[in-house]
Parts: structure tokens; C-alpha cells; sequence
């Protein structure tokens, strides 16, 4: 079991067991979460790891640089020891940036397209 | 419809352009992607300009779940099954792109208050076809095609789902793929045995939201592919290059002989011209170029974005879009080598030029529109994906999205947004949600074709 604390929701804190990945988990736990295609392909779920460590190598969504800023897809993440999380939009001020303004470093790019790895464990 | 004959839409274009004024729309208003935990949902909107609601959201449709973004949607029947006594244009077509479920939705029972009629569940669909991201829908005389981004993985280059009249899945539409590396709209023309396709990028890349670098890796279309309609399978590809870069929506005239189409290319922010030569060769042109614009922010000009394109029933207008500009353009299209501008408004945009429009401040700029058959009413909203608009108009978050309509001269062409009608959806009981797509219950400029 590891322990999950939602940082923006009071320190609220819950118990997982591991056995499905964080989302469902969560939700079944009561934690009101968003989500879209619940296979780690697009970010509707995403939030932001503070602290802790998780298995996200099924997701396909995130850009190095998004995954260096801590985000986790939480429809196919589980966590690997307890966690601190943010949750909802208001973690997501670093997951959006208007492309042509801030553009990505080669590094930061999609996993299948860098040009070399620069993911934090 | 149209009272001579039986089955549903109308004998041709020009006896469309003749039917009643439409008095409903249906439109999608999302919340995946907003911070609001409540389902997507179909809104019915009043159009008739007698009724004390006119101009306001009258039903709310909610789906069963949250997460569908619901995106696009289509009729079961159109005019391509005039002919059947059988059919009719009872059921919307509307498809959950994340979540893959597409819920058909019974609009004739009580147009006012529409339900869910059936639930095509999204992991059926993945199980035995292998598709996911759905997109555009049509009818095909009595059945109905899907196009589909990804595979069951978010993969590209997908396919299509068939379904039969009763919405039971009949697997692939297609024979072949081809070497087509990316899907997206489709438009066909059966007395020409074509079917146009064109190509946006996998549900994995196009989800997440948009990394420019990636266009230069090669993971958002630039092609148009040329089907063999009979055959269901691909036969030519026109290769368009950077002057097509994410080639969007696809229209053909709606004069069922003509073998005159368009396609909007968004970050290009060209319209493709494309046409079946006297020798029976398919040809292209590039006839319309919106420049980029500068911005004070921006390190580069602002691309126009053009994410949709619509052909007036009559074939005479051709409109366009630049969601990230702000503006809507009407060009006549009479010769379709030579478009020439005839009017322009503008709504929302990046580039500052109408901020406030009838009393609501707009984050987004003009991004879906449907237009009454006679031409003479357009109906537009500002949002266009939920990733999207995060990343370019984060405002849209607390503002939500708007409906405007615009007035259209079709006699001596000019577009002038009305004063009287507007539909802020950051207004909605649930908070601001994102309005997307639209359609009438009687047919509408996107939806009919003719066999």
C-alpha cells in the first residue's frame, strides 16, 4: 500500500493498493478526478507529481519537458512508493504552452522523437 | 421533406436552399478538459426569432459520463437516401473523441428535448475494429461511415466503422488503407466513384495538444488522398507540402455532378482547389493564401489557422475561418480557379480586433460554423479542441466559449455579425463550457449528398 496526499485538496490523503493504475484507483476511493481515454494517450488527466515516485511507461501523451515539470497520466500511472500529487486544472499552469511562443529544445520532445533522453527517474 | 417525395433531405441542392428556415440547432458544448467535472452535452438551441427564447440554450442533453469530448457529429440519413420511403433524418451521430463512445441521439421523438437513443460503447468499437479518435460522420444511403484517427492504441492512420441503419457495427468500411499515413474529414461524390480524405495526425499526437516541432517531424498530415469509392480503397494521393500542412475539412460542391472540391489547410491557412480534369486526372491549386500576421508577443507571424471550410448550398460562397486571427471570410466561388472576396468579420482572435462582440468578451476565435440552406444565416462558435484552446486561449477555461451569428448577403455577397443574437456559453448553470459543432434538424450545408 502507498500513501497518495492530494496537495490541493486539503492534504486529503488516500490508500492504494498498486493493482490498477492511479485514476481508477483514486476514483474509486472517492477522489473526483477528470480523465478522457483512460489509456495514457491524451492528457485530459494529467497532474503534478510533488513528491514520490511513479511507473507511467504506458503513456504516450507527454513531452519530455512536460514529464521533467512532473506530470504524471494518472489513467495508466502507478505509483511506486507514496506520493504527493496536485490535481485538476489548477496543476496543469506548466502542462499548456503556446507552442510558437515557447517552442520545445529538441531533448524536450515526445519520447519517440528526442533526440536524447532527459526524464527525471 | 421537401413534399414530393418520401424518404428524408431533399431531391436536390436547389430544392434545399427552398426549405423552411431552420428553428433549432443542436450544438455540442464540452467540459473534458475545462476543470468542470460534468459530461459533454448536446445543447438545443432556440433559432426562431419569435419565440421569447430565441437566441438561448432551451435543452441540455447530458452524456452518461464525463471525458467524451464530443467533437463532431453527423445524421443517420441524408439526402443520399431521398428516395427511401423507409429512412429518415431522426438520429445525431455523436461521437466522444477521447472516450471513443458514440451516442446516437433521437432528435425527431421531441426535437425540443432530445435523448440518447443507443450507446455505441467505445471499447466495442476498439475490440472489433481497431479504431479509435472518431471524427467525421455520413451516411451512406442507409449506412453510416465513420472516420477514425487511430487504431485501438491512438495510432495512426485508422480507418473507417461502418455501422448499418440500426447502428449495429458492421467493422471496417474500407478495404484498404493504402499507404495513407493519416486520417481525418472525408467527402465523397458518387457520380464521380470518389471519396476525398484528408489528414490531421494520430489521436496521440493531436490529443495531448499541439507541438509545432512535430510537424517538422512528420507526425501531422500534408496530403490528400483520392479514394476509389466503389472499391473502398484508396487509388492517387495529392501531395500538397507546405502549402498544406494539416489539411482539415473537405467539401465538395453540393452539385452532385461537379467534381469540385476544397480543403482548408490550417496551419498552411490555405484553400486547396481540387477537380477531376477533362482527362480524368485529379488536379490541385492552391487559391487562397492568408498571410500570417505579426504580434507583438510573437516571436514569429501568428498563423491564421483555418480549421474549417463550408460551401453555401447554392456553391456560389466558399467560408472560411482563422481561429488564431479572429476572422471569418466569405469569397465567391462562381469561378472556383478565382475566388474573390466578398466579405469578412471579425470575432474574437489574438490579434486584439474585436475583443467584445453583442456585450461578451470572446476567448477563442471563430472555429465551427453551420450555415441555413438558404445561405443567409451562419451560426459560429469559438472553441475547437480542449487541449487546443488551453494552449492558445487559456481564458476560454473561465470565459467559456460563445455563438454568434452572422448575416450573409447572398445576392451581392457581405457578412455582418447580428446584433440580436448571441449565446455565451460561459453562462451555462454548470459553468463555462466550450460550444463546438452545430446542426439543424432539417439538413444543413454540411451534411447532404447527393447520389
Amino acid at each position: 500500500m502507498n500513501k497518495i496526499i492530494i496537495a490541493n485538496r486539503g492534504n486529503s490523503f488516500f490508500k492504494v493498493k498498486g493493482s490498477k493504475p492511479l485514476l481508477h484507483e483514486l476514483r474509486e476511493l472517492g477522489l473526483d478526478l477528470p480523465y478522457g481515454c483512460q489509456y495514457g494517450g491524451c492528457i485530459t488527466c494529467a497532474a503534478k507529481l510533488i513528491e514520490g515516485k511513479v511507473d507511467q511507461r504506458a503513456q504516450v501523451a507527454l513531452n519530455n519537458r512536460q514529464i521533467n515539470d512532473g506530470y504524471v497520466i494518472l489513467c495508466v500511472a502507478r505509483a511506486k512508493t507514496d506520493c504527493t500529487f496536485e490535481i485538476g486544472v489548477e496543476s496543469h499552469d506548466k502542462l499548456y504552452r503556446n507552442p510558437f511562443i515557447d517552442p520545445l529544445a529538441s531533448h524536450e520532445l515526445k519520447a519517440n522523437i528526442a533526440t536524447r533522453k532527459d526524464i527525471k527517474e | 421533406m421537401d413534399g414530393l417525395c418520401c424518404g428524408p433531405g431533399y431531391a436536390s441542392p436547389s430544392k434545399a436552399i427552398q426549405a423552411p428556415r431552420e428553428k433549432l440547432l443542436y450544438t455540442i458544448a464540452i467540459y473534458t478538459g475545462t476543470g468542470i467535472q460534468k459530461p459533454d452535452y448536446l445543447a438545443t438551441i432556440d433559432l426562431d426569432p419569435d419565440s421569447k427564447n430565441y437566441s438561448k440554450v432551451i435543452h441540455r442533453l447530458e452524456m452518461p459520463g464525463i471525458g467524451d469530448e464530443l467533437h463532431h457529429m453527423g445524421w443517420n440519413a441524408c439526402s443520399s437516401c431521398h428516395s427511401d420511403e423507409k429512412m429518415s433524418r431522426k438520429y445525431l451521430l455523436v461521437p466522444g473523441v477521447r472516450s471513443n463512445n458514440i451516442y446516437v441521439v433521437d432528435t425527431a421523438t421531441n426535437p425540443l428535448s432530445p435523448s440518447i437513443y443507443k450507446i455505441i460503447d467505445g471499447s466495442e468499437i476498439k475490440s472489433k475494429t481497431n479504431l479509435s479518435g472518431p471524427h467525421t460522420v455520413h451516411c451512406l444511403g442507409s449506412e453510416i461511415i465513420i472516420s477514425f484517427l487511430g487504431d485501438a492504441r491512438g495510432e495512426a492512420p485508422g480507418g473507417y466503422l461502418h455501422l448499418n441503419k440500426d447502428f449495429e457495427i458492421q467493422g471496417r468500411w474500407e478495404n484498404s488503407m493504402g499507404d495513407i499515413p493519416f486520417s481525418y474529414d472525408f467527402w465523397y461524390q458518387p457520380r464521380h466513384n470518389v471519396m476525398i480524405s484528408s489528414e490531421w495526425a494520430a489521436p496521440n499526437t493531436f490529443m495531448p495538444g499541439f507541438d509545432l516541432e512535430e510537424v517538422g517531424h512528420l507526425k501531422y498530415g500534408r496530403r490528400l488522398h483520392v479514394w476509389d469509392f466503389e472499391k473502398k480503397k484508396p487509388i492517387e494521393t495529392m501531395y500538397l507540402g507546405e502549402d498544406g500542412l494539416i489539411p482539415l475539412e473537405v467539401k465538395f460542391l453540393h452539385d452532385p455532378n461537379s467534381s469540385h472540391g476544397f480543403c482548408g489547410a490550417a496551419l498552411s491557412t490555405n484553400v486547396i482547389h481540387f477537380w477531376k480534369s477533362k482527362e480524368g486526372k485529379w488536379e490541385w491549386e492552391k487559391i487562397i493564401d492568408v498571410d500570417n500576421e505579426p504580434h507583438p508577443d510573437w516571436p514569429i507571424p501568428i498563423p491564421g489557422v483555418m480549421s474549417a471550410i463550408l460551401v453555401s448550398m447554392d456553391d456560389k460562397y466558399l467560408y472560411i475561418n482563422n481561429w488564431l486571427h479572429g476572422d471569418m471570410r466569405q469569397y465567391n466561388i462562381s469561378d472556383p480557379h478565382k475566388p474573390v472576396l466578398t466579405g469578412q468579420i471579425w470575432m474574437g482572435g489574438l490579434l486584439d480586433k474585436a475583443p467584445v462582440v453583442n456585450g461578451v468578451k470572446i476567448a477563442g476565435g471563430p472555429q465551427m460554423y453551420q450555415l441555413s440552406l438558404d445561405g443567409k444565416r451562419m451560426y459560429v462558435t469559438t472553441s475547437l479542441f480542449s487541449t487546443w484552446d488551453n494552449q492558445f486561449y487559456p481564458d476560454i477555461r473561465t470565459q467559456g466559449g460563445v455563438m454568434l451569428m452572422i448575416d450573409c448577403d447572398v445576392e451581392n455577397g457581405g457578412m455582418k455579425i447580428n446584433e440580436e443574437f448571441v449565446v455565451d456559453f460561459g453562462k451555462e448553470p454548470n459553468g463555462p463550457s466550450r460550444c463546438h459543432e452545430s446542426r439543424y434538424p432539417g439538413g444543413d450545408c454540411t451534411s447532404d449528398i447527393w447520389l
